[in-house]
């Protein structure tokens, strides 16, 4: 049986504890290991033999352990960004919706003008964290550190909209379909489907990351 | 100098080892221990995650570059971690005036 690489085993070892947008991590694990296959090749033309350059190399840079805290706070952020990115994206969505109750013809009764305001509402509500949150974790944050809440508060705001969006394009299709507007009913079906997809997903990994030590 | 002591500094560090041109991870670390003498205990796996940061945060930019048969993330400064660099040699000067001030009293 061949042994195995200890920089690929370091990578590896980093690799299973970390969690964050997948090119983000790729990035991450792949200068650590990188470093670490340099750090031993430098030691063995030092001199040393193999086995006490490897040693050598992980007292140097720390165990997969010891490194991955400070990986994995630099992959929240860039998790954070992912998800305000993604719900970002959620607010033409949203404006669509909400153009589409003004404009559909539809009996504009209460409920449908209380869901175009809610929709309006989670719209701003999305643009806004998303801007604030690209702001606060970018050139900015050199004068003005991210609040450590950031992460939690960003998945689960990203989480609310999700959910909410999925309600609103419910509640729109469920208008359509009861008044027999079966193009509006698709149109609204397709663009919750998609929405919902990339918020929620981006939501639930933001949440993971949060919840690890960094 | 053990790590926690330098983990403050660590950004000016890695400014000023990238002043002269672009480097990529390893050479900063090698440039940082041979600079300092080997005085400096550096945890060398959090220097990669720190490059990042530095990355987003506009005070460093990189590229992937050739390197033998694999390929290297090579970063070097931009104008504003040049500016920041100046700001932490002047900080840094202020600093150790303060310190040696009060430790080295004028007789």
């Amino acid at each position: 049986m061949s042994e195995q690489d200890p920089a690929e085993e370091y990578a590896a070892a980093l690799a299973d504890t970390l969690r964050g947008p997948a090119r983000a991590k790729a990035r991450m694990v792949e200068e650590v290991r990188d470093g670490f296959a340099d750090t031993v090749t430098a030691h063995t033309h030092a001199g040393l033999p193999y086995e006490h350059a490897v040693r050598r190399a992980v007292h140097e840079f720390g165990t997969a352990d010891e490194v991955a805290p400070a990986c994995q706070r630099e992959l929240t952020i860039a998790q954070t960004r992912r998800t305000a990115r993604a719900a970002a994206l959620t607010v033409p969505f949203l404006a669509g919706c909400w153009l589409l109750i003004r404009t559909s013809g539809l009996d504009h009764g209460w409920p449908l003008r209380l869901l175009a305001v809610h929709v309006a509402g989670v719209a701003v509500t999305a643009g806004l964290l998303a801007a604030a949150t690209l702001v606060t974790t970018g050139p900015v944050a050199r004068r003005l550190p991210p609040p450590s809440r950031l992460p939690l508060t960003v998945a689960w705001t990203g989480t609310t909209a999700a959910v909410a969006m999925a309600l609103a394009a419910l509640a729109l299709v469920t208008a359509s379909a009861l008044a027999g507007e079966w193009p509006l009913m698709v149109l609204s079906g397709g663009f919750a489907a998609a929405s919902h997809a990339v918020v929620a997903a981006a939501s639930r990994a933001c949440r993971e990351c949060a919840r690890l030590p960094a | 100098m053990r790590a926690d002591a330098v983990r403050g500094h660590l950004d000016g560090l890695l400014l000023a080892v990238l002043e002269p041109g672009p480097l990529h991870g390893y050479a900063i670390i090698a440039a940082v221990q041979h600079r300092s003498g080997g005085a400096l205990e550096l945890r060398t796996g959090t220097i990669y995650p720190t490059l990042q940061r530095m990355e987003r945060l506009g005070l460093l930019r990189s590229s992937w570059d050739a390197v033998g048969e694999r390929r290297r993330r090579r970063y070097e400064l931009t104008d504003a971690g040049r500016r920041a660099l100046a700001d932490e040699r002047t900080a840094w000067q202020e600093f150790t005036a303060a310190i040696g001030s009060v430790l080295n009293p004028a007789t």
